[in-house]
């Protein structure tokens, strides 16, 4: 019962702040560290309709596995994640946590969602990018080519 | 009537060990110095060793009360005059410095005794930043140079220094931060007349090759090393006192609540299991933490200040805290030890007629760090394709 | 040499016994025993410009950190010449938390090997060459928040967009607020102030989004936010967790800051230095663009 009127009050919520996930909880996950786990809603950035779909439903995307070895993902890192009832690989480039300098630091956790193929589900990325993304590893360059401002 | 007689009689005596200091027969003097002596391990004893040397005088306060103004004038001009002029003429320096020798990948040349002054960042020339210690080379002279076979007599050879030739090491006994006389015993001043300096406040010993021998009296500078160099550095850490095993070996401890009674900060069961079953040695437990000896090897010296004397070592972690002393040595590192070969350091020791008519510069900056005078570092398209290449 | 001082009582804790302490340190470097790494007496030039009163609030990052076990006069002198050596190089226009400013920077990554970025500062901070900002801007609907070094040899261009205070010393509620307070375009012009007029301030109140926020800012005596209308348990509480006797602890001040006598001389020195390099600059300026901007 519980579950289900923290459910309603997250879709009410983030219906009414339509630009940024707010993460509206009533319990602590990591928000002081803003790490991104299992269990961290996720925005996600590209033009997908999977994307966009999760977005008004008010479900956003859940990262359900971190591909590394610490568990907690940062700008590049591969993840896994629950959206819309599938399951789909998703890279991070955009991050809440403290950043070193000259690396931007966003105001939300964002992924960009790819196929198993490694191509990216949308066509299109709407916000800015980490140009850093460039010498991280890992085959970011179909994600690259697909965005449209870098800082 | 009584105090002006006993602050004469202060008087002489202040002057009269400083002659002594010269006149005294080197024979009878102590072997011994009080050099920071380091042994594996912790000394566990109070008592202070055998070769120990009282350096402080205990009634100095009380001779500087009784003291009139004029005499503490008088006092402090005879031993400005005699350690500035006098000395001159009597230096051991004045016949030349000893003969001077080639470098080899075997020698052990001495080091500088330091004293930690901050960490600054700096950037390298692809704009990395990094952190190095300033470390400062304050008033470094040699007081004096045991031969190898002195040497092996000394409580603190080691048998393994030997070969079949016999010992291999000789020591240098190097002092920092001059000081005025009257605050030590006559039997530390004595130390120090072989040298021809000031009685130091600090001593330290470094062991050296017979052929990196270094004349008693020689002056050490912060370009004893040159830019570029990697120097192992020995200090004592920050001390903590007695400490539990949470503080001391980070151990997690106990939970803070859920019924927990009497069990936050513990170190948990030791001891059980059938063949291993005992408390091994090397166990971590609570105990005395910090103020000892730590080691840190192969720190690039990246950029030496000759105005100041200092060095700007690599790395925030030279262990103790500000103005602590520290060690600087030519590193052991086997590979960069051979890759010193290519640029051999002076040998014994940097003097300043090293550089013949030109002085140095007074910042001497390593090439891969990026000098403030430059403009800003800005990258090539060709270098970041290669760079590609590469990966 | 005073050998009442040299002889004083400098006792350290045991934690600290292989250190000297920081006076014992400077009596050496002075020492007239000492024979080959003696300073020299520095003469104090009669002529020297003292710098205006305000100096500390407009260059902050050349007062060294006040902590007092990290301190040391030769370290924060040669501290102090590298940032004068920089300073030269490029230019570092005098910014206030609440300025408008754009960063232009080199980055291996980015396409044409250079970067610029706009934003408000909203944090100053750091002492030294480890001086840092962060500059926050939205684009394309989101917040971006970027930190940046000084005194970093990467930034090829500092440049004021729009010289002013605000009421506050961080702006980092604007995380909170609606984006429309932290948005700055990128092809901004910049405003030039009529020379010989003060630093504007900005007055302006930001009126906060809904919570859950960032920090509670309730706790902290805010004054650029208008009305934070919270039910009043929430000042309750606050007023409990206040420390309202910090303002008058005269002890904490003197430990959180470097004192007045110490803040002048480095102020004129840095004075002395900065008059020159302002020259050199001008002089660069109405030659042109040159290699070096």
């Amino acid at each position: 019962m519980a579950l289900l009127c923290r459910a309603t009050v997250l879709q009410t919520q983030t219906h009414l702040c339509t630009n940024a996930i707010v993460p509206l909880r009533n319990f602590s996950v990591s928000s002081p560290l803003q790490q991104i786990i299992k269990l961290s809603r996720l925005q996600v950035v590209d033009n997908s309709a999977i994307g966009r779909a999760a977005a008004i439903s008010g479900r956003p995307a859940k990262c359900i596995h971190v591909y590394n070895k610490k568990g907690v993902g940062t700008l590049g890192d591969k993840i896994l994640v629950a959206i819309k009832g599938q399951k789909k690989k998703a890279y991070i480039v955009g991050v809440k946590q403290k950043q070193k300098p000259f690396v931007p630091r966003f105001d939300s956790n964002n992924i960009v969602l790819v196929e198993e193929s490694g191509m990216p589900t949308g066509t299109r990325i709407r916000v800015p990018i980490p140009s850093m993304l460039r010498g991280k590893e890992g085959d970011f360059t179909k994600i690259l080519s697909i965005a449209t401002k870098f800082i | 009537m009584a105090a002006p007689m006993k602050s004469v009689a202060c008087l002489i005596r202040g002057t009269c060990f400083l002659q002594n200091a010269i006149l005294h027969d080197t024979r009878f003097m102590p072997r011994a110095c009080t050099h920071l002596q380091i042994t594996r391990g912790r000394r566990r004893t109070c008592r202070p060793p055998s070769w120990f040397v009282r350096t402080r005088t205990k009634s100095h306060h009380l001779n500087q009360q009784e003291l009139t103004a004029e005499n503490k004038g008088f006092l402090t001009e005879y031993v400005e005059d005699f350690y500035t002029k006098k000395f001159e003429e009597t230096s051991p320096l004045k016949d030349g410095p000893w003969e001077r020798h080639e470098w080899h990948s075997h020698t052990f040349r001495t080091g500088v005794l330091a004293v930690k002054i901050g960490v600054i960042p700096q950037w390298d020339n692809q704009g990395r930043k990094f952190h190095t210690t300033l470390l400062q080379v304050l008033d470094n002279h040699v007081i004096r140079y045991v031969p190898p076979p002195v040497f092996e007599q000394s409580p603190a050879f080691k048998s393994h220094w030997r070969n079949r030739n016999g010992p291999k090491y000789g020591s240098v006994v190097v002092g920092a931060l001059s000081c005025d006389p009257q605050l030590f015993t006559k039997e530390y001043n004595n130390l120090f007349t072989e040298a021809g300096v000031p009685p130091k406040r600090k001593l330290t010993r470094f062991i050296v090759t017979p052929n990196a021998a270094v004349q008693p009296g020689t002056p050490l500078f912060a370009t004893h090393f040159k830019v570029g160099d990697y120097v192992d550095v020995q200090a004592k850490t920050i001390g903590h006192g007695f400490q539990g095993v949470v503080k001391r070996w980070g151990f997690k401890g106990g939970p803070a609540s859920h019924g927990t009674t009497k069990w936050h900060r513990r170190p948990g069961s030791m001891g059980g299991g059938r063949e291993k079953s005992g408390v091994w040695k090397g166990k971590k437990m609570p105990g005395h933490m910090g103020m000892d000896w730590r080691t840190l090897r192969g720190l690039k010296i990246w950029r030496i200040n000759t105005k100041y004397n200092v060095l700007y070592v690599h790395g925030p972690c030279i262990p103790g805290p500000n103005h602590c002393y520290v060690r600087i040595m030519d590193t052991t590192l086997f590979y960069r030890k051979q890759a010193m070969e290519d640029q051999p350091p002076y040998m014994p020791t940097f003097f300043p007629e090293d550089t013949g008519d030109s002085d140095l510069p007074e910042e001497i900056v390593d090439e891969k760090l990026f000098s403030f005078k430059e403009p800003s570092i800005r990258y090539e398209e060709e270098a970041s394709t290669t760079k590609k290449a590469k990966r | 040499m005073n050998f009442s001082l040299f002889c004083s009582a400098l006792v350290v804790p045991c934690r600290f016994s292989n250190t000297l302490a920081t006076k014992l340190v400077e009596r050496h470097r002075k020492s007239k025993l000492a024979s080959h790494t003696r300073e020299e007496a520095e003469t104090k030039d009669t002529t020297v410009l003292t710098a205006p009163r305000d100096y500390k609030f407009v260059y902050p990052e050349f007062l060294p950190d006040p902590t007092w076990w990290k301190r040391d006069r030769i370290r924060e002198k040669l501290e102090r010449e590298d940032m004068m050596r920089r300073r030269s190089v490029i230019e570092i226009p005098e910014f206030y938390v609440g300025t408008v400013m754009a960063v232009e920077s080199s980055d291996k990554y980015a396409p044409g090997k250079k970067n610029r970025f706009v934003g408000i500062c909203i944090q100053r901070g750091g002492h030294g060459l480890r001086a840092g900002f962060t500059l926050r801007n939205v684009i394309d609907g989101q917040g971006v928040e970027v930190q940046y070094d000084l005194y970093n040899p990467t930034i090829i261009r500092l440049e004021v967009l729009k010289l002013e205070k605000r009421l506050d010393d961080e702006l980092l509620y604007l995380r909170d607020a609606p984006q429309e307070y932290s948005t700055v375009p990128f092809d901004m012009e910049p405003v030039v102030l009529p020379p010989g007029i003060a630093v504007p301030i900005n007055t302006m109140k930001v009126k906060l989004g809904p919570r859950p926020w960032h920090e509670r800012w309730e706790r902290q005596e805010l004054k650029g936010v208008e009305d934070l209308g919270l039910p009043e348990r929430f000042y309750k509480r606050a007023a409990e967790v206040a420390k309202p006797w910090q303002k008058h602890d005269l002890m904490r001040d003197y430990r959180l800051a470097i004192n007045e006598d110490e803040t002048e001389e480095i102020m004129t020195d840095v004075y002395g230095k900065m008059q020159g390099i302002e020259t050199q600059q001008k002089l660069r300026r109405r030659q042109g663009p040159g290699p070096a901007k």
